[in-house]
Parts: C-alpha cells; structure tokens; sequence
C-alpha cells in the first residue's frame, strides 16, 4: 500500500510523524519537569513544617502549653493542615479543616525525610500528607503522633492547565508542520513535475524534447542526463526507420503505380492474346522484383534487429568465395574480366550468409568494373580478425559518397533510377548488417582506379 | 498425381489450386485445417501443401494430425513469416519443403515437383536425350545433331538440369540452388547471362531452338510446339 503513496504524502507523513514526536517529548518533558518541581516544593513545606512543630514541641513543658504554642503557630497558615496526636489516642491539636486520612495511606517512619505521601482526601481535595513522631520532653516516654497537611489543588490546577495547553501546542505544531512539510515537499518535487511535463511532450513527431538536465537538483540531474542519452538513442533510431519507411514506400510507390497504370490501360480496350500475354509477362518481371525487395527488406530488418545467426560453424571463407567465382564465371567472362582469389581463412558464422554477403560484393564489383577489368577477392589474417576484401578496377567513387553506399536504397547515381542489374539497392545494406550479425566491420574505399570492399570477421564471433 | 492444398486465403487457394491443375495435377482445395484433415483421411493424396496461418487447426497441427493417423505423404508449408523456429519447427515436424511469401508460382510448381520425383525410384540413365540433343552423364559429353558441343562443368550441370526436367519452366532461383548451390536471393542476372551463353552454344545455328526463355517465369528446355 505504502509503495504507491506520492512521494508528497509520504514525505509530508513522515515529516508530520516526527515534528509530532518531537512536540510530545518535549511537551512531556516540560510536564513531567514542572510535577517534580512541585512535589520538590511541597517536600520542602512540608520538611519545613516538620521542623518548625517539632522545634515547639521540644520548649513545650506541658501538654497545655504545647498546645498554646501549635495554636499559636500553625493557625494562621492558610492550606496548611495539622493534627497532633497523643499515644493514647487524644487530639492534642487538629486545624480546622484537617481531613483525617485512613491509616493505611500514611507511612510512619523515623527517617528525617518521611516520605510525602501524595493522596487524594475523601470530599476529593488533593493533599500531600506528611506522618511523623515526635517526643515532647514533658512526657518522653510517649511520642506524638504527627500529621502535616497540605492542600495542592492550585498545583494540580496549574499542571492540568499546563498539560491542556501542550497538547494543544503539540496539537497545532504537528498540523502546521505536517503542512508546511507538505509545502516543501511538493516544492522539492517540482523538477519531478517538471520533468514528468517534458516526458509528456515526448512522442513519435517531438522526439526533440529533453530534460531539463541544468534545473534540476544535483540528485535527479543524472537521471534527467541518462534520460536524455535515451532519448537520443531512440531520436536517431526513429528517424532513420521513418527514413527507412518513407524510402520504402517511395520505392514501392513507382513499381506499383506502372503496373497498374500499365495494366489499367491494358484493360482498357480489347487486344490480341500476345499483347495480354506480353503484358502479364512484364507485370510477373515487376511484381517479382516487388517481392524480392520486400524479402530483402524482412531479411534487413530481420538481421538488423540482431536476431541470433541461425547457425554458426566454422567455415573456409576459400572455399565459400570459390563457389560464388563459379557463380559468377559468366557474368565475369562476358565482360572480359578477370577474376581472382587469393589468400584463405576459417571463420566462424553462418557460412549461407556469408555467401550472400560477399555474393552482393561480387555483383556490385562486376557491375562497376570496365570491360576487360579485374575483379579481386583477398582473404587475409589482420590481428585476431579474418578479412575478405573484394577489389575491382574501375573510376574512384568520390570519397564523400563512400560512408553512405552501405545506406539503404543508396545509389550513386541518383538520375539512374532503376536499371535492371542493379537491384533494389539493397545489396551492400544487407552485406553490412550481415557482418555486423558476426560482429565485424564493413568498410569501403577507394584510390587510384581500385574500388575496395572490405569485410572484416572476428575470427571467434 | 493427386495434390491437397489447405489454404483460407481465397484468391491465394484458388489460383494455386488453379495453376497446378493446369500444370497436370487433380487438385482439392480445402479453407480450413479440420476441413482439410477430413479430405486427407479420406482420400489418397500424393502431396499436401499447408498454409501455416491457418483457422481452427494450424498448418502444423494438422501434419501432426495427419501423421498421427498413419498418413506418410510428403508435405510442403506455405507462411508468410520467415522465421528460423517456424522452418526448423516445420522440419522437425517432417515437413519436405517450406515457401515464404511472396513466392513465385513457378518455384512452387518447381518444387513440387521435385517432391513428388524424390519419391520414385530414379533409373540409372547415363544419357539424356531431348530431340537432337544428347548429354552422356559418364562421360560428360554434349553433342547436338551428332555434333560435340563443348560445355564448362558449370554448363553442364546447367544443362544437364534443364534436360533432366525438360518440358517444366525452371526458374531462376530454383536454377540458382541446383547448379550453383546458391540457396538465397541471388542476382538473377547472374543466370540469365548463363544460360544465354549455354543457350548460344547449343541452340546457335540451329533451326529448332530448345531452350526457351518463359517470361516472368524462367526458363524451360523443349522442342517448341509450334513446330
């Protein structure tokens, strides 16, 4: 229950539960301090008292005198009540208004400080009582009984107003600090709004927005600056997939819209069965270039999200790149070029699509060599990785295009929008995120009449 | 040959069902997995080509329907998603082949035929012979009109291919897999330049030209009937 509270009621409840706690110990503490100070007070009185009745009866020579002298003393003291008694039970001197306490709330004891007995009288009086002997010197043998007094109904009075008055001090404290600890609460928390207002602005068409890492506390500024890092992952990922997609549906668009234009006006008035059949064949041309840029486009996406290679064994990439020089033996022969491999390596991956890989390389490489070039394919060792480079003879790409022919749908030459060997232009993207499924490297360069591609494959991928 | 399609997409069924029946086989089309578990019981088919979206019981569901009843025919999977775990789940289940949409009708056809082969014993020929054409398999000679026609090894097995399956529209994927052993979306230029240069070598001069360009299909080696 307590993990969904706000963090702004549960800060103000905690505040509010110790400002209440701090208020009550220190009201309990003022409270209790003053009762002690009181009783201390009254002890004193009372010892006082003590004193001071024991002092008359000491010069007392006879009982009557003894009286005279405790009439004479303690009749005038206002709240404070006394009884003497003789050990044969007769009252030698009793205040008026003294209230006779059932013996078995005094103590008797001899010690000089007998204890103050705080007791409550019968009509409801609080009292503290004091009960002493004390022999006269008249009669030595027999010791008066003594019992001191004393009405504190004005300290009780005193410590229940004090006691009404803290807790309503502690009352009112606990309520406004519980307020005020709301306050700054909700005041510390305001970056959090903040933060949660910007996080709001964020979707698919504002992925601009970000934390504003330079006004919030120290605390949340590294969590606003990795939030931040997030959303530039995702801004550059989302772009380049709404690229991607405006790409494709550009791509999709002109293929699509011929063959229906095309079919429309076929449709359109009769014609002979070689015309419909010429037509339906060039539409099956179409739709089946259609069909392979869409599985080329599952196979990207498919390899991009680094889905794990379906399989992985150790290969020669020798071996592997012999059979596509087979595979390209006619291609090659009618251009006149001379195609060579050279050098050998094992690595581990999935050795289908390797081939696919370097198949694309090789294509892309007879496309662009002149007529009686040289296309070279180079398997060598750099360190722990296993390189296969793919080198043709040809003009230079301009470097400033280099980095974007692995981008999808890139052509070097934007007038040519179509033509029929090159593809959807698609085939070096899917080489990249083919290496980069083996975790290596695709690279392109070019210089003094050489284009090179070069893949590099960790040897233990 | 008797062939069982079990496909809910309309359009996608009858024209497969339609296609196939004119390439010579008797064909019945069912919507859905217990419809088609019920023509598979009762009938004898030679193949069964699954959709794997399928509703009531999935494409899977009902091979294993099928095997579970004693039926052994081979069987082919059509999907439209390309995933590793679909096309190792199909072969685990004893499925012979498996085609990711959008295929070409002429893969499809081609590859239901060569199910269909694999199972009949193949005769030890050492020679094939299409009207004037001769290829000797032990001895790895061409000749055309009793003339020798010099191949590579790779024209050859190009050759050899299209004679082998002389009459059926090979298309270039399938040419791609069986020659080169290239088992993915290749440059199809590749093989159009290859049997160009096979087809100048052996059609070159001649009055009856054998091997046939069919357009948006591939190619098909045949006396022409217009002849």
């Amino acid at each position: 229950m307590l993990r969904r509270l706000s963090l702004t009621h549960r800060l103000t409840a905690f505040f509010t539960a110790v400002a209440a706690m701090v208020v009550l110990g220190l009201g309990w503490l003022v409270f209790a301090a003053s009762d002690q100070h009181f009783a201390e007070l009254d002890q004193i009185t009372l010892q006082d008292k003590r004193q001071l009745i024991e002092h008359l009866l000491a010069h007392a020579h006879s009982a009557e005198d003894a009286q005279g002298r405790l009439n004479e003393a303690l009749n005038h003291h206002h709240g404070l009540l006394a009884a003497v008694v003789t050990p044969d039970g007769q009252t030698l001197f009793r205040s008026d208004g003294f209230v006779p306490l059932p013996q078995t709330q005094l103590l008797t004891t001899s010690h000089d400080m007998a204890p103050v007995l705080q007791v409550g009288s019968p009509d409801g009086r609080a009292l503290r009582a004091l009960l002493f002997k004390v022999s006269a010197p008249y009669s030595p043998a027999s010791p008066l009984e003594v019992t001191i007094e004393m009405d504190t109904a004005h300290h009780a009075q005193f410590l229940a107003d004090l006691r009404l008055r803290l807790a309503l001090y502690a009352l009112t404290a606990t309520l406004v600090s519980g307020l005020l600890g709301w306050l700054a609460a909700h005041r510390g928390l305001a970056p959090l709004h903040a933060m949660r207002a910007r996080a709001a602005g964020v979707s698919g068409q504002r992925l601009s927005e970000r934390m504003p890492v330079d006004q919030v506390p120290v605390e949340m500024a590294e969590l606003a600056g990795e939030l931040n890092r997030m959303l530039g992952r995702l801004q550059s990922d989302f772009t380049r997939l709404q690229d991607f997609s405006s790409d494709l549906a550009h791509e999709l668009r002109t293929p699509i819209s011929n063959l229906l234009t095309q079919t429309q006006v076929t449709l359109s008035m009769p014609r002979d069965a070689a015309i419909y059949r010429d037509i339906l064949a060039s539409n099956a041309e179409e739709l089946q270039r259609l069909a392979r840029m869409v599985s080329d486009m599952l196979f990207l996406a498919k390899t991009e999200r680094g889905a794990q290679l379906p399989r992985k064994e150790t290969f020669s990439a020798l071996h592997e790149v012999e059979a596509l020089l087979e595979f390209y033996e006619a291609v090659a022969e009618e251009k006149d070029i001379r195609m060579r491999v050279r050098g050998e390596g094992d690595i581990l991956g999935d050795p289908l699509m390797f081939r696919r890989a370097v198949s694309n390389l090789l294509s892309n490489a007879l496309r662009h060599a002149p007529q009686g070039g040289e296309v070279h394919v180079i398997i060598e060792r750099a360190g722990t990785d296993i390189e296969v480079t793919v080198e043709n003879t040809g003009e230079d790409i301009d470097s400033l295009v280099l980095p974007r022919l692995f981008d999808r749908f890139f052509r070097t030459d934007p007038a040519r929008h179509r033509s029929e060997s090159d593809g959807a232009g698609l085939g070096l993207s899917i080489t990249k995120a083919i290496v980069q499924a083996h975790g290596g490297k695709a690279s392109a360069s070019s210089l003094n009449g050489r284009t090179r591609f070069k893949l590099s494959f960790p040897r233990m991928a | 040959m008797k062939i069982l399609i079990v496909e809910d997409e309309a359009k996608t069924g009858e024209y497969l069902q339609q296609g196939l029946t004119e390439a010579g086989f008797v064909v019945d089309l069912a919507k859905d997995g217990i419809d088609g578990l019920h023509l598979a019981e009762g009938q004898d088919y030679d193949l069964v080509i699954l959709d794997v979206m399928l509703p009531g019981l999935n494409g899977w569901e009902v091979l294993q329907g099928l095997r579970a009843r004693g039926l052994r025919m081979p069987a082919m999977f059509l999907t439209a998603r390309d995933q590793v775990e679909d096309r190792v789940k199909g072969l685990e289940l004893g499925a012979d082949d498996y085609l990711v949409k959008p295929f070409s009708f002429a893969e499809l056809l081609a590859r239901v035929r060569t199910i269909l082969r694999r199972g009949r014993s193949a005769q030890e020929v050492t020679t094939l012979k299409v009207a004037d054409l001769e290829l000797d398999l032990l001895r790895r000679r061409v000749s055309r009109g009793g003339r020798r026609v010099d191949l590579t090894a790779k024209e050859f097995g190009l050759l050899e291919l299209l004679m082998r399956r002389h009459g059926e529209v090979l298309p270039r994927s399938l040419i791609a897999s069986q020659v080169w052993d290239m088992n993915f979306d290749s440059d199809t230029n590749v093989i159009e330049v290859a049997v160009r240069r096979l087809r100048s070598k052996i059609d070159d001069g001649q009055a009856v030209k054998l091997i046939q360009t069919v357009r948006g299909m591939g190619y098909v080696l045949e006396v022409p009937e217009d002849l």
